[in-house]
């Protein structure tokens, strides 16, 4: 019998079909949502500081130190945090969870150890003036922070939502207490607390992972730094988002008329930071929602999809799994927009009494109310990269971070030469234009899903 | 028998400049031993005069152990393509598909679709609508062609233009494999065609499919444009090796002689009947029966279509009998194409074995042939109990080769051990036919398929007679062919009993071994048959007549 026929065609696994092709346990930008539970413990510190009768200078130098190792942290971890969490999404991909908790030990100690260092050397040499138990006290402060964020973002890709926030509060409600208790030790008795909660925090954090996560045998791995499971794009996707996302704070900080030198050589721009802080306290019910929508609903969505497609569905069913995916999207954003415009009424309803309260003057009002509209943008946009990472666009979510990072800081520039009246504009455009870029790319990524899951496949 | 590596260096494979005959061979010579193989390498042998090209399409390099023939020194040129596809792509940005190339590519696809040769062995799953009601009219049209209008242009076959314009994209690089991997053009028309036909609503697996059966065809393409300037194409089957023939005959306006010895689309429909590979288990919506399974449809009627370009573009389509030729013109060769050369042997090889016979035959009944479930051994073996209880001394020697399916081959061993027979029934493995022969009493073939088996001709040429299996030429070799008076007055040449039916073959053994007048006269008529009808001389009389209208058609080689 002549010929080879088909048998030279025996159809592989279906895994094999789809190439690089896979769902993904977790996106990662979700991880640096809740920092803003941060500035919600630091502003409490702020009034009941004051209440307490500690000098607004003192109170001054402690917000501006944190908020500098809570800003540098982000950076510095965001790298790390955000390449660490496709390694862990990948291995939950893989059905192997106890690969979790050993990689996680790696990953924190490369961060503390690299953090710590960093940390050090700039709280040794930056702060001559300093006591050096506040020098101390910085260098370790930014240490725990970058564990923090690590733990965060890993604990948040895992869903563990509530555990988390248990964490925060607690943490929170010890920064607050210890710094309160302490205040008679003047600055370093503040920091002192906020070191104390933020170490309690790790802890309480890297005990939950170590206990949902058993790893029989393994304490330590780096397999996460090896070539295939490095992705050098989400490294620099993680230095370049949250330097985007501080920009236009820095910007305020460092320039010489709209900072002001605090401590040391750090500098802040008391106008520009308090409608920002709050503002990003008014995002917390739009994250609440982004939570539930992105990351329930959507992922459920998503999940269907490929399930859809992997298990020999229809194409008509694998579009409408789609179109239930973009419907949720849809929603989602929509839900975010809802909330943060109730966030705007809210901040136009006592915008006034809030600054009253905090002493600053009622020029900056519009600052604030345009701050709300920039951090709920900024939700969004969280939203949008975290759709974008989940349809392993990784390159689309660097370049829509580079955007911002671009745009932020040319335009916070542009809107601090116009003057006073136009503060925050900067921020908020920038905001507005990544999230239409975003928008537009994800329409188009989400119209083409099924040809780009399908075609072009090895 | 050589055995050389296609790929060592050491031993380069011939090539040349250009060649008379270009042979398309798929999965046989000179790298599988077999029927097929030993007739193409005689083939050769027989036409020393001719300067042959051989164009071997395998499927992987993994799946063949070497050259297994000396090449013959006419065969001047050798070309070994595989056509399975294992490299990695990486996934890419989507190319720009010509959208003029996409609805030529289409209409082809229409063309095939609906042309009703195509549709009859789809078991009626096609609903051929009012908008191509008249393809039936062209599908009979016998509008008579020499042999230099064959095909390019379209013939009155539906198919035959369009097709002929896809290849001519195809071939000239308008339709590249990029094209069909990942340009929405080809996304819109696989949709397209899903949505429209497919019964099985995975999509994935139609993808897939469709993926993966139109993958060589790029294979083929980059041959055809590669392959040196020959004067004639020869194919020795349909499918890819006969698409192959019907790119090139229509790119090169060069003559194409299809030659058959099975039916190819009809041996890849029983594959893929009881293949397990196709996913179809647990999916309820894909119909109970396996024909129902549209995965299965569209890989037979891809190998149909394939099948049919290679009708539509051949001249003369051979055959090697009659059943075979009848199913052609069913299946779309045109027939006033076809014609029926059947096999020969070499008669100065066996036929002086007549000589060394012993006579009375002893009871030594022989089947000759690899040891694999088509031969149907274990019903030889279950017949040979009841003729070795009738017949005392009686022997069954198996002849041939065990390791092509080494289960099959254990499984054999052991049922002969059970039904008692270890010392009558003998396994000899591969041996020189010729030694055996004349030791031999009657030549059994139980096969469940056969086309013209070699064996029984052989066997014939040494006075041997035999008991077949009604299949494939069987009984046309031993009553003499229908039609025929001459064949027919010849006589039988021993017996044809039904397949899987051990104890009718049981009887026909013992009737005509123990009957001396039936078994003489059978090998008068056995002898008589193969001296007249069989003889390789014949067969190459018939072939020199064919390539001389194929190489004398067009003049100089270009």
């Amino acid at each position: 019998m002549a010929g080879i026929g088909f048998e030279i065609r025996k159809l592989l696994d279906r895994d094999t079909f789809l190439g690089s092709f896979r769902a993904y346990a977790y996106a990662g930008v979700i991880g640096s949502g809740p920092w803003i539970l941060s500035f919600l413990g630091i502003l409490l510190i702020h009034l009941l500081g004051r209440r307490l009768g500690i000098p607004t200078r003192l109170i001054t130098q402690f917000q501006t130190s944190v908020t500098y190792v809570i800003a540098f942290s982000l950076i510095g971890s965001g790298a790390v945090t955000l390449a660490f969490t496709r390694y862990a999404s990948d291995r939950i991909y893989e059905n192997r969870p106890e690969r979790l908790a050993p990689a996680f030990l790696g990953a924190l100690v490369l961060v503390i150890g690299v953090g710590g260092l960093a940390g050090s050397a700039f709280a040794l040499l930056a702060f001559p003036g300093q006591s050096p138990v506040y020098r101390l006290l910085m260098a370790m402060a930014f240490t725990v922070m970058n564990g923090v964020w690590l733990a965060t973002s890993l604990l948040s890709g895992l869903k563990k939502y509530l555990p988390l926030v248990g964490l925060f509060f607690v943490g929170y409600a010890l920064v607050v207490t210890v710094s309160l208790s302490l205040r008679r030790l003047g600055l370093e008795g503040l920091l002192a607390g906020f070191l104390l909660g933020h170490f309690a925090m790790l802890i309480g954090m890297i005990l939950l992972i170590l206990d949902r996560f058993p790893s029989p045998g393994v304490a330590l791995a780096f397999d996460f730094l090896r070539r295939k499971n490095r992705y050098p794009m989400l490294l620099l996707t993680g230095l370049v988002y949250n330097l985007a996302i501080w920009a236009d704070k820095m910007y305020f900080w460092f320039s010489p008329i709209l900072g002001q030198p605090i401590i040391g050589p750090l500098r802040s721009s008391l106008i520009y930071d308090i409608p920002i802080f709050l503002s990003y306290i008014a995002t917390l019910p739009g994250m609440a929602v982004f939570l539930v929508r992105m990351e329930t609903d959507f992922v459920r969505q998503y999940d269907r999809f490929y399930n859809a497609v992997r298990g020999g569905a229809s194409l008509d069913r694998i579009a409408e799994a789609k179109q239930d995916m973009i419907d949720t999207i849809r929603l989602g954003i929509l839900e975010i927009a809802k909330i943060q415009g109730l966030g705007v009424l809210f901040a136009m309803m006592w915008g006034p009494a809030m600054l009253r309260w905090l002493g600053i003057s009622q020029l900056y009002l519009h600052l604030l109310y345009i701050d709300v509209v920039a951090a709920g943008l900024q939700v969004v946009f969280l939203g949008i990269c975290n759709v974008l990472f989940y349809l392993d666009k990784r390159r689309k979510v660097f370049a829509l971070s580079a955007l911002l990072l671009a745009t932020n800081f040319l335009f916070t520039r542009a809107s601090a030469i116009l003057g006073v009246e136009f503060y925050g504009y900067g921020f908020a455009a920038a905001l507005l234009l990544s999230v239409l870029v975003g928008l537009a790319i994800l329409d188009r990524d989400l119209h083409d899903l099924e040809f780009r899951t399908f075609m072009g496949q090895s | 028998m050589n055995s050389l590596a296609p790929a060592n260096p050491s031993n380069p494979l011939p090539t040349a400049t250009s060649a008379d005959v270009a042979l398309l061979l798929e999965g046989t010579y000179p790298f599988v031993q077999g029927g097929v193989s030993s007739w193409v390498h005689n083939l050769i042998l027989g036409f020393p005069e001719i300067r042959f090209a051989a164009v071997f399409l395998g499927s992987k390099p993994a799946d063949y152990q070497g050259i297994r023939y000396s090449l013959p020194k006419n065969l001047v040129h050798l070309e070994v393509h595989y056509l399975q596809n294992d490299r990695e792509r990486k996934p890419t940005a989507p190319s720009k598909g010509d959208p003029e190339v996409f609805r030529d590519v289409k209409a082809m696809h229409d063309a095939f679709l609906h042309h009703p040769s195509v549709m009859g062995g789809m078991g009626g799953t096609e609903t051929p609508g009012g908008a191509h009601g008249h393809g039936g009219a062209h599908g009979h049209e016998s509008g008579h062609e020499g042999p230099a209008g064959r095909g390019h242009g379209g013939g009155p076959h539906s198919g035959g233009d369009a097709f002929s314009k896809a290849v001519g994209h195809l071939i000239h690089g308008r339709l590249k494999e990029e094209h069909f991997l990942d340009s929405r053009e080809s996304w819109e028309m696989i949709t397209a065609y899903y949505r429209e036909r497919s019964t099985d609503p995975s999509f994935l697996d139609y993808f897939w499919t469709v993926r993966s059966m139109h993958e060589p065809v790029w294979t083929l393409a980059r041959i055809a444009r590669g392959l040196i300037p020959v004067r004639c194409y020869h194919s020795a089957s349909t499918g890819y090796a006969g698409f192959l023939g019907s790119l090139l005959s229509r790119v090169r306006e060069k003559p194409f002689i299809l030659s058959e010895h099975g039916l190819y689309t009809k041996e890849r429909k029983i594959d893929l009947l009881h293949s397990s590979w196709i996913p179809d288990a647990g999916r309820p919506a894909a119909g109970g029966a396996p024909e129902g399974n549209y995965i299965r449809q569209l890989w037979i009627r891809f190998f149909e279509v394939l099948g049919r370009t290679a009708y539509d573009s051949a001249d003369p389509i051979v055959s090697l009998y009659e059943g075979i030729r009848r199913q052609q013109v069913e299946t779309g060769a045109r027939e006033e194409r076809t014609l029926c050369v059947p096999n020969g042997i070499k008669l100065d090889r066996f036929g002086p074995l007549r000589n060394m016979q012993s006579i009375p035959p002893k009871p030594v009944f022989a089947l000759i042939g690899r040891i694999v479930p088509i031969k149907d051994v274990k019903t030889y073996i279950r017949a040979m109990r009841t003729v070795c209880q009738r017949i005392p001394g009686a022997e069954g020697w198996l002849v041939g080769p065990g390791e092509e399916d080494s289960r099959y081959f254990d499984e054999c061993k052991a049922l002969a051990e059970a039904l008692g027979l270890k010392d009558s029934v003998r396994f000899l493995g591969f041996q020189d036919v010729a030694k055996i022969l004349p030791q031999v009493g009657v030549l059994i073939l139980s096969s469940i398929s056969e086309a013209l088996p070699l064996t029984l001709l052989e066997g014939f040429a040494a006075g041997v007679p035999a008991v077949a299996t009604d299949v494939g030429s069987c009984r046309q070799l031993i009553e003499g062919r229908q039609g025929d008076e001459a064949d027919l007055a010849i006589g039988a040449a021993g017996r044809v009993v039904d397949i899987a039916d051990s104890t009718s073959l049981a009887e026909a053994i013992i009737g005509l071994f123990t009957d001396q007048e039936e078994w003489t006269s059978a090998r008068t008529a056995a002898l008589a048959r193969v001296d007249r009808f069989y003889s390789e001389r014949r067969m190459l009389d018939s072939y020199a007549a064919i390539y001389q209208k194929a190489l004398g058609a067009v003049g100089d080689q270009g």
